[in-house]
């Protein structure tokens, strides 16, 4: 039959999972939508909130590090001036709540929505990849603010290294999608994942380059002679992202093979492992939900 | 043609899960590692069927049986443990009404949120959206958030979105009693039309009547297996016999009779036949707004022999139980309603309904009678055939062929006055007839101290023939019944029944009377009347009150132009009565009225009067009072006390009896009237009928 839709044996086919996606992004669009809407309706600013929340958060976490906690960034040259300090913080906090804002939700994704999965037959997919897409779009918003603090702190735009920026954001993109697949599906069995990414990801801030340089974490373990643990370091997909959208945004460098190899492994490895993962038990999610 | 489902030895196994998942223990990943078995239960074991396209099925089983697994699996919101499914076209299903709405969303938002989830696009819900919106009768609100409807509306959006997306196979999953009755009408015509355009319906339900009308063929699970894939009538009979619950089931056996109870439902079989429809006899309770059905009960039989059992159910929410003694007993089936409860309970009102096969299509009770009407395609509500009378004491239903089951004979034996019973054709999907024995005071209060209560007596015999049923009316009419030209006048317990050339002018409690003693009324209708004898021109009819020692003697006889009725007073011992009226009761086509010092036309009756309404204002004693309507014989009612003139007064009923009424009056001079034990005229009626005024 012509239009014949989708029926359950079609949710484990690999082969169909991309037109399943072209065939849902209509109600992919609509689910990031709803959920923004929702977030905002009663508020009286609406959406503005999307834009000042994050800027507050700048601001507060900025003040702190640079100004409190007097941290010590390497500038372009020599030490960082205050307004150099609060972009390197900011470009590191930006990447760093995407990727665990869009992990933490999507984890807790399927088991959110066990309503809807329960009764109704759609690509399951589409459900933790609205909330990646949610965290997407506060990332934009995000970008957009640190371009303009960008360009104000430091009075020029940034370099034409920019043009590596997507590619970057690619290599995350990728990588937290996978990721996001995998732990929501094994969290609908058990909820135990959660609590571990949970976990994880208040390890992982500190883990990971925000409000200090891998340079200080080289010199640091290289004076204490435990320079196998700064490989070990960079086992964090993370370190090497957000080091490497330093490096092009503030310091105008095209980051180097070494440094996005792992990480682009890494998101490839997520990605695979976790659409299989998923696809495999896509059509029996509701049963252990 | 392909059919559109195909199901083949489909097994679905669960694994057991006790509350959570553990590392180690029963069913733990220890146990996981180790290869060790966990516990397993068949949801399904080895289903398999195909229905075609366009084909109505339903599929029918006990609570746990796998229906809803069944219907998951044809959503696809799950799949077969082994065995394969085949689902051609797009599935809708009512499992998922309005899942993934979100309240903070407007009803637009909403409905193309949900039509997506249901797997329409944005430019074909653009195209049935006025639809959806027209169907819900959400109107202006569809710009409103969905946190501002009421939960009516809420469902009514939601099915409404189902309902239109277009489903090539449609599933609908108990869910036909969401909204007020208005939109499940609605629904029920959507439903209708989908068939007609051929869509396939898959139809879960314990409401077996709707799945006789509803479905072509139906499936019978039975503890995840399928036990029968028949004919709906088949698979109903099959079910009623076999399946249940086993504490709430029980089968009876009387010669060709046959009873089955189970679980809050009885059916009746004659000669192997249905003599009941497919949802039986049942009985009902409305309580803090909600009808809880005897079917929702908690059964067990209590007390079992071949031919009698006592079952009861336990109607948790309401604090009550049902106590049901069933006997087949001499050819007839016996039915004792009662309650029981521990503590006392405030019911809002109650119904015993009987559904009886559309093949019996004339209906009697008393000595009134008439045809029911089809059912057709557009009746969507209940279409009473008769007003709500005072309780008759036999009533018939006669076939329109002769079938192994010709006639049915009812009898009861009411221990509630307040009791009414009347005649209903169905809707079209239930199509049956509807015999509903309710209590439902205007106050809505229905008090039951702690205790049984016996609700009612009942007598079921369909062992009748056609001529035995219209014999045994003539007679026993007969002997009651006064015929002075064209009045006819039926003496029934307490009250007189008056029809002209056929048609009925009385209604409720027609010709009645009632007397005050100690500021109660005491109504001839409450008294015991068992004695009649035969006098000249007519009879005399003897009723004794239960509680006060005062029987009435009611002599009726024919005059040239009406009826003359002379009431007497047997006391037994010295008794003071502070009022007596007789009164009769008319339909509310009666207009104007006249007494013989005033007249007017009858108001109409209100919605809201609880209480009868005095209509005349003066209460001078005079000859009588009239009342005349268009197309009806203009009534003169006369009451006297010997010679002496009586004040007439003129009332309307509250809105439920909705009657006119004209009553003759005894006031005594003084604060009452004391009467010595001893035989004492009370006073002379006379009533009479003609078209001459007009």
């Amino acid at each position: 039959m012509s239009n014949s839709f989708y029926t359950n044996a079609h949710q484990s086919q690999l082969r169909r999972l991309i037109p399943d996606l072209i065939r849902s992004r209509e109600l992919l669009r609509d689910l990031v939508w709803k959920d923004i809407r929702v977030r905002y309706r009663y508020a009286v600013m609406g959406f503005l909130w999307a834009v000042l929340e994050p800027l507050f958060m700048m601001i507060v976490l900025t003040f702190v590090f640079s100004v409190v906690f007097q941290l010590r960034f390497q500038g372009i040259n020599g030490d960082a001036s205050s307004g150099e300090t609060a972009v390197i913080i900011l470009t590191g906090l930006i990447a760093w709540q995407f990727f665990a804002t869009a992990l933490a939700s999507a984890t807790s994704s399927l088991t959110d929505n066990r309503a809807l999965i329960t009764k109704v037959n759609f690509p399951r997919e589409v459900i933790p990849l609205s909330t990646v897409g949610i965290a997407l779009v506060n990332f934009a918003i995000g970008s957009c603010l640190l371009l303009i603090v960008y360009t104000l702190l430091l009075g020029k735009l940034p370099g034409a290294t920019i043009i590596w920026l997507p590619a970057i954001f690619a290599i995350q993109f990728v990588l937290v999608t996978g990721l996001g697949m995998l732990f929501s599906c094994m969290n609908a069995a058990f909820r135990d994942v959660g609590y571990m990414v949970n976990a994880s990801l208040l390890f992982g801030f500190y883990a990971t380059p925000i409000f200090y340089q891998t340079t200080l974490v080289q010199t640091e373990l290289s004076n204490r002679g435990w320079d196998i643990l700064y490989t070990l370091y960079f086992l964090n997909p993370m370190a090497g992202i957000v080091t490497a959208y330093r490096e092009i945004l503030f310091y105008n460098q095209v980051p180097s093979w070494q440094l996005l190899a792992w990480p682009i492994l890494s998101a490839i490895l997520a990605l695979t492992v976790g659409t299989i993962y998923f696809r495999k038990h896509a059509p029996t999610l509701s049963d252990i939900l | 043609m392909d059919p559109v489902i195909e199901i083949d030895q489909v097994t679905k196994t669960y694994r057991a899960r006790t509350g959570t998942r553990v590392l180690l223990g029963k069913g733990g990943l220890a146990e996981k590692i180790s290869g060790k078995k966990h516990d397993t239960f068949h949801a399904l074991e080895n289903v398999s069927f195909t229905v075609d396209p366009g084909e109505s099925l339903g599929i029918i089983g006990a609570n746990g049986s796998g229906k809803s697994t069944l219907l998951k699996l044809i959503a696809g919101v799950t799949v077969p443990s082994q065995g394969t499914i085949n689902v051609r076209g797009r599935v809708a299903s009512l499992l998922e009404l309005g899942a993934g709405f979100h309240p903070m969303l407007t009803g637009r938002e909403n409905v193309y949120l949900n039509a997506g989830i249901l797997g329409m696009r944005h430019k074909q819900v653009d195209a049935v959206f006025d639809e959806i919106v027209e169907f819900s009768g959400i109107g202006r609100f569809i710009d409103q958030p969905v946190d501002t409807y009421s939960s009516g509306m809420y469902v009514r959006i939601a099915f409404s979105v189902a309902a239109y997306t277009n489903p090539d196979i449609f599933l609908i999953d108990e869910v036909l009693s969401v909204g007020d009755e208005e939109f499940q009408r609605r629904c029920r015509r959507r439903i209708g039309e989908l068939m007609d355009q051929g869509k396939t319906v898959v139809f879960v339900s314990h409401d077996l009547g709707i799945v006789n009308t509803l479905c072509e063929r139906v499936i019978l699970l039975s503890q995840g297996k399928m036990l029968l894939r028949e004919t709906t009538s088949k698979a109903i009979d099959f079910y009623l016999r076999q399946i249940g619950e086993e504490k709430g089931l029980c089968t009876m056996v009387h010669g060709p009779m046959e009873a089955i109870v189970c679980n809050g439902r009885i059916s009746i079989f004659y000669n192997e036949e249905e003599v009941t429809s497919a949802s039986g006899l049942q009985f009902q309770v409305f309580y803090m707004g909600h009808w809880q059905n005897s079917q929702d009960a908690d059964w067990s039989i209590t007390d079992k022999t071949e031919t009698s059992c006592t079952a009861e159910g336990i109607l948790a929410k309401v604090g009550i139980t049902l106590v049901w003694k069933i006997t087949l007993e001499n050819g007839k089936f016996h039915w004792d309603l009662a309650l029981r409860n521990e503590q006392s309970v405030s019911i809002n009102k109650y119904e015993i309904n009987m559904f009886f096969p559309t093949r019996f299509n004339q209906w009697m009770y008393d000595d009134t009678n008439g045809m029911f009407q089809d059912i057709l395609p557009d009746d969507t509500n209940y279409l009473a055939a008769t007003s709500p009378e005072l309780l008759f004491e036999t009533a018939s239903l006669l076939a329109n062929d002769e079938g192994l089951c010709a006639a049915i004979g009812l009898e009861t034996e009411n221990q509630r006055p307040m009791c009414r019973a009347s005649w209903h054709n169905t809707d079209f999907m239930t199509g049956c007839r509807a015999l509903r024995i309710e209590e439902s005071p205007m106050d809505g209060v229905i008090a039951f101290e702690p205790g049984t209560h016996t609700l009612i007596n009942m007598a079921l015999d369909p062992t009748l023939s056609r001529e035995e049923v219209q014999n045994k009316l003539g007679i026993d009419s007969s002997r009651y019944t006064i015929e002075s030209g064209p009045l006819r006048s039926r003496f029934d317990r307490g009250k007189i029944r008056l029809t002209h050339d056929g048609v009925q002018l009385t209604s409720m409690l027609h010709f009645y009377t009632s007397m005050l003693v100690n500021n109660v009324w005491y109504d001839s209708i409450n008294f015991r009347w068992d004695q009649i004898e035969p006098i000249d021109r007519g009879f005399r009819v003897a009723g004794t009150s239960r509680r006060i020692p005062i029987t009435q003697i009611w002599e009726l006889t024919s005059t040239d132009n009406g009826l003359h009725i002379d009431i007497f007073l047997d006391i037994d011992e010295k008794i003071d009565i502070q009022e007596y009226h007789s009164s009769i009761l008319l339909s509310p086509d009666y207009t104007q009225w006249k007494t013989d010092h005033e007249s007017g036309s009858f108001p109409t009756i209100d919605t809201s009067s609880n209480d009868w309404s005095h209509v005349s204002t003066k209460y001078e004693p005079g000859q009588s009072a009239i009342a005349t309507g268009p197309s009806l014989p203009t009534l003169t009612f006369s009451g006297k006390f010997q010679d002496e003139m009586l004040p007439h007064t003129i009332l309307n009923t509250n809105f439920q009896q909705a009657s006119r009424v004209l009553q003759a009056l005894r006031l005594p001079t003084h604060s009452m009237f004391t009467l010595d034990t001893g035989r004492h005229l009370y006073m002379n009626v006379d009533i009479m009928t003609s078209y001459e005024n007009d």
